[in-house]
């Protein structure tokens, strides 16, 4: 069980350090198709492994919304064609991003063993912790609005792993709750992010907000 | 028998799907018939026992939370009423509009009325959801900029509180609220998920340094949305830290939110002092009231009670400002505080009642505001050293006099020009919201009653 956890969990690192390089917007976003769809894997394996219908029922919501629903849906709000949404101006470049994500990795299993470890037993439940960090990374060095969004996501689907694996018995009703709010952001945040590109109306005060 | 407890959350979701009936005006008049049914309702029920039950957990501070959401609710929807005849090329019909913010008052209601810890996240998430395209309702540019601001660092910041619920829980083995507050016994875990839970609503409550979303949003959004936000968005993921405090009874955990509430006010005041716009300058206003809030949250005992009236005057004080705001808009076409001039001469009623409402959230007696935060300071007192209350004393003075100076600026500078004002409802709802900001001194004791 752990062994399969630590393999999902490291193959969700790397696919996140993997976005970190990436520019195109359309790779990012199947990329993390991908990561939720492993996530659902391991939903899979535990409800197998518990003999629970509940997180059978979380794994298939998790493929169907977070690996399928959601990719497409943000896929078909790109403006231009998909192939061709780039990041031309990230705020941190690929090198020193690649960099800052491994140091964060490393501090994300500094944080986990001296606050956590002594209470939850399990070495390897640093990773989830690892890729929230990550996530949040993610949305703090890039300025297009749909990697920003991919990384919220991301930390979502790092939250979902670690409740998957630590913390199987959490109340059913609380995680699809947090699964329909996702699909509430996501949707909002599509309309925003055309409306972002079509705006009608220029403000004169926008610099305010920026920066 | 407790069905009288799920009215409020009932009454706003029917209203909702009213509002998608294609009538003339009619998504209007329902969205005040069913605001005004969960005022009623959540007066009755004030009076009624508390409840704890599998679904609900209503004690005095919920009810009293209800009851400041139903009546800034009402507030709003009337406001609107006159308000978005002022927005020229809205984001959406009407309808929408209204079918918004009736779902977005079923969220707020749903958050503080749940028995589950998991469940107020998932209402105070919704609560995102169903807000942000009214925040873009102007639909231009900076409103738009200021929404996906708002979507993404509160999202984020929420992800943080999901944590927390997931390590209160392996702490604790139950996300029921009133078992939490009955508990013992638990493991270690339960500190450092308060703490986290705490910086993740946080977030959504303006709290340092996650509040960066707070002034964009309420700068940006229109006058009756930014006054649904800061009188009761805030305080209703204040509610869930109010849980938080109470059901971890380690002191660490208190003096992290008494430093988060300190830093908080240090901060807005600051901000306040250099503020050039208007809606901004409100903004940091709402903030500087969340810090001071939260000071008395983790102080708890007496100075819970002066949160609770903090929150209600503030509510309806910060409404009134807001909604005001909206009206020196409509007129001036500007939010730089240098560009508005003599308010009091062409917008008499607007002026004064701004003046008033400006001084109660700025904690001048005799508005409920200042005694919620002499309590607040009484507890602090005895809590730490006398410097530190000096120190926040000299901020929370700060305020005050950035406030009342700017505001005072715009009303009595000199002003040539035509009578201005429009003796309609968007004029009378914010003087009914200040009155009430200074009425609540009368139900101090009522709400004592209520909270114990």
């Amino acid at each position: 069980m752990n062994d399969f956890f630590m393999l999902i969990g490291f193959s969700e690192i790397l696919l996140v350090i993997f976005m970190q390089w990436e520019v195109y917007v359309a790779k990012i976003i199947k990329t993390f198709s991908i990561s939720s769809y492993a996530v659902s894997v391991f939903l899979l394996y535990l409800s197998f492994v518990q003999h629970s219908y509940l997180v059978l029922i979380l794994a298939i919501l998790t493929a169907v919304i977070r690996g399928f629903f959601i990719p497409n849906f943000i896929l078909k709000r790109l403006a231009r064609d998909p192939w061709r949404e780039r990041e031309s101006k990230p705020i941190m470049g690929t090198a020193s991003s690649i960099i800052i994500s491994l140091v964060i990795a490393i501090f994300a299993y500094v944080l986990y063993e001296a606050t956590m470890l002594n209470f939850i037993g399990v070495l390897s439940g640093a990773i989830p912790i690892a890729l929230v960090f990550q996530g949040a990374f993610l949305v703090i060095s890039r300025r297009n609005a749909f990697i920003q969004l991919v990384g919220y996501m991301v930390m979502e689907n790092a939250a979902f792993l670690f409740t998957g694996y630590l913390f199987p018995d959490l109340p059913f009703s609380v995680e699809a709750g947090t699964v329909l709010d996702l699909i509430g952001v996501v949707m909002i945040s599509g309309i925003i992010m055309r409306m972002r590109e079509n705006s009608p109306k220029k403000s004169d005060d926008i610099d305010e907000l920026r920066g | 028998m407790d069905l009288v407890y799920i009215l409020p959350m009932a009454a706003s979701l029917i209203g909702a799907l009213l509002c998608l009936v294609r009538i003339e005006k009619f998504e209007e008049i329902v969205s005040i018939i069913v605001s005004v049914c969960t005022s009623i309702f959540a007066v009755l029920i004030l009076f009624s026992p508390n409840v704890s039950n599998y679904f609900l957990f209503l004690d005095g501070i919920s009810k009293i939370m209800i009851l400041t959401i139903s009546i800034v609710y009402v507030m709003t929807v009337i406001f609107s009423t006159t308000f978005f005849k002022y927005i020229d090329e809205p984001l959406f019909q009407k309808r929408f509009y209204y079918l918004l913010l009736n779902l977005f008052a079923f969220s707020m209601f749903f958050s503080v009325s749940v028995n589950n810890f998991g469940l107020v996240w998932v209402g105070i998430e919704a609560t995102t959801v169903t807000s942000a395209l009214l925040v873009a309702t102007e639909n231009d540019e900076s409103s738009i900029e200021a929404t996906w601001r708002y979507i993404i660092i509160v999202s984020s910041g929420l992800v943080i509180s999901f944590i927390a619920n997931i390590l209160i829980y392996s702490a604790t083995g139950t996300l029921d609220i009133s078992k939490l507050l009955s508990m013992n016994s638990f493991s270690a875990l339960l500190p450092l998920g308060s703490m986290m839970a705490l910086v993740g609503y946080g977030t959504k409550a303006g709290i340092f340094p996650m509040h960066t979303w707070l002034p964009d949003v309420h700068g940006k959004a229109p006058a009756p949305v930014s006054a649904i936000f800061s009188g009761v968005l805030l305080p209703v993921a204040l509610y869930a830290m109010i849980r938080v405090i109470q059901f971890t009874p380690i002191e660490y955990v208190k003096t992290f939110a008494l430093i988060l509430g300190f830093l908080t006010v240090i901060i807005a005041a600051s901000l306040m002092a250099v503020q050039t716009n208007y809606k901004r300058l409100f903004a940091y206003s709402t903030m500087e009231n969340m810090g001071m809030a939260l000071i008395g949250i983790s102080l708890g005992g007496y100075a819970l009670l002066g949160v609770i009236i903090l929150i209600l005057s503030h509510a309806f004080a910060k409404s009134s400002t807001f909604f005001l705001s909206g009206n020196l808009l409509s007129r001036y076409k500007t939010l730089k505080i240098d560009e508005v001039k003599g308010v009091a001469g062409r917008m008499p009623i607007t002026a004064y009642t701004l003046l008033f409402s400006s001084m109660a959230i700025t904690g001048m007696p005799p508005f409920g505001t200042f005694f919620g935060e002499i309590m607040i300071i009484f507890v602090l007192l005895s809590a730490v050293h006398i410097g530190w209350v000096l120190l926040l004393m000299a901020f929370l003075a700060l305020a005050f006099i950035s406030m009342n100076f700017k505001v005072g600026k715009m009303l009595f500078s000199d002003s040539e020009g035509d009578n201005m004002e429009r003796k309609r409802v968007g004029t009378i709802i914010p003087v009914i919201d200040t009155i009430l900001s200074l009425a609540i001194v009368f139900f101090i004791p009522l709400i004592s009653k209520v909270i114990k």
